[in-house]
């Protein structure tokens, strides 16, 4: 296992993001639910380039939608999570909670 | 119904289009686009072109600082090769020329007449400044095509590289006699433009094939 099996800190916000949504996940939402739970401001940007770098490792699959007028008649590319990503993600979450393990972090480091 | 022909700033959308890879533009746009569309029914119009800037100069930073970042070298390998060929082809326009000129004006040297200077010294001055500008663009094109994605980025890092000197050196005192914008100055921002429009050329024929299959 390398260390390119894990995902990074914003990698893993995104596609957690997608898991949530589903079949309803494209940039606006993601975007949304990001900011919803996290309370961080993101731009659109930044999505967008962590969902290509997902792409290109295969953890996320994309399609375009169809054209929409109050889009200006620009379509929607929806995101989905692929096998290889659900591991990814199943990975880095173990890691996290084997590290987080026996650690009181709100008493001891509050 | 107000709302609805409240358009996002085209400025901003202009920036996004530009600097984003073409596979993405049209989604990315679009996003923008509804989530303004979004605002400024709830929040209204001014709100709503604030977050639309907003996020235009984000995504646009975060599109430039993603492209040296993630993959360094498909970014500065390109400007590096086209600010080497911007070195060796600078003079091609230039001696083309005045073989030309020489060529055509063989005949009647060395009895030269004074509409036959001036014509000479026109199309010297003039062709040298369109060849050089017609060489700006053609690098500019192959600089974008090698910067697969990252056409603007990679032209725009050139321009820099090739008016930065003279900026530098126009700050620092030199030309002193001269207006602001000397002609050498003048002459490089023409050259960093052509590149720029060489690289938007390239991005719009790589978006234009994108959408064909899809279309069909």
């Amino acid at each position: 296992m390398t260390s390119r099996d894990y995902l990074g800190e914003f990698e893993h916000i995104v596609v957690l993001a997608l898991l949530r949504l589903g079949d309803r996940a494209y940039g606006v939402t993601v975007r949304q639910e990001i900011e919803m739970r996290t309370g961080r401001e993101v731009s659109i940007g930044a999505i967008y380039a962590t969902l290509d770098r997902l792409e290109a490792k295969g953890y996320v699959k994309s399609r375009m939608g169809d054209p929409t007028p109050e889009r200006g008649g620009r379509s929607k590319r929806f995101f989905q999570v692929s096998a290889k990503g659900v591991g990814a993600v199943n990975r880095t979450h173990r890691a996290l909670q084997s590290m987080t393990a026996g650690l009181d972090l709100v008493r001891s480091y509050s | 119904m107000k709302s609805r022909e409240v358009r996002p700033p085209h400025v901003a959308a202009w920036l996004v289009d530009l600097f984003a890879p073409a596979d993405h533009a049209e989604s990315l746009l679009g996003d923008l686009s509804e989530e303004f569309s979004d605002l400024a029914l709830k929040s209204g119009p001014s709100f709503a072109r604030r977050w639309y800037w907003r996020q235009s100069v984000k995504t646009v930073t975060h599109l430039v600082g993603t492209a040296f970042r993630v993959s360094p070298w498909t970014t500065i390998g390109p400007v590096v090769a086209g600010y080497v060929l911007l070195g060796f082809g600078f003079s091609l326009p230039e001696r083309a020329i005045v073989m030309v000129l020489h060529l055509r004006h063989q005949h009647v040297n060395p009895y030269y007449t004074s509409s036959q200077i001036e014509a000479y010294l026109f199309w010297l001055n003039n062709g040298i400044l369109v060849g050089r500008l017609l060489m700006s663009l053609s690098i500019g094109s192959i600089v974008a095509v090698a910067a697969k994605g990252r056409e603007i980025i990679a032209t725009m890092a050139l321009s820099l590289l090739l008016v930065a000197p003279f900026l530098v050196l126009r700050l620092a005192g030199h030309w002193p006699n001269q207006p602001f914008l000397p002609s050498t100055l003048i002459f490089a921002i023409g050259n960093s433009l052509m590149i720029v429009v060489g690289g938007d050329i390239v991005r719009k024929n790589r978006s234009a094939a994108l959408h064909r299959p899809s279309s069909a």
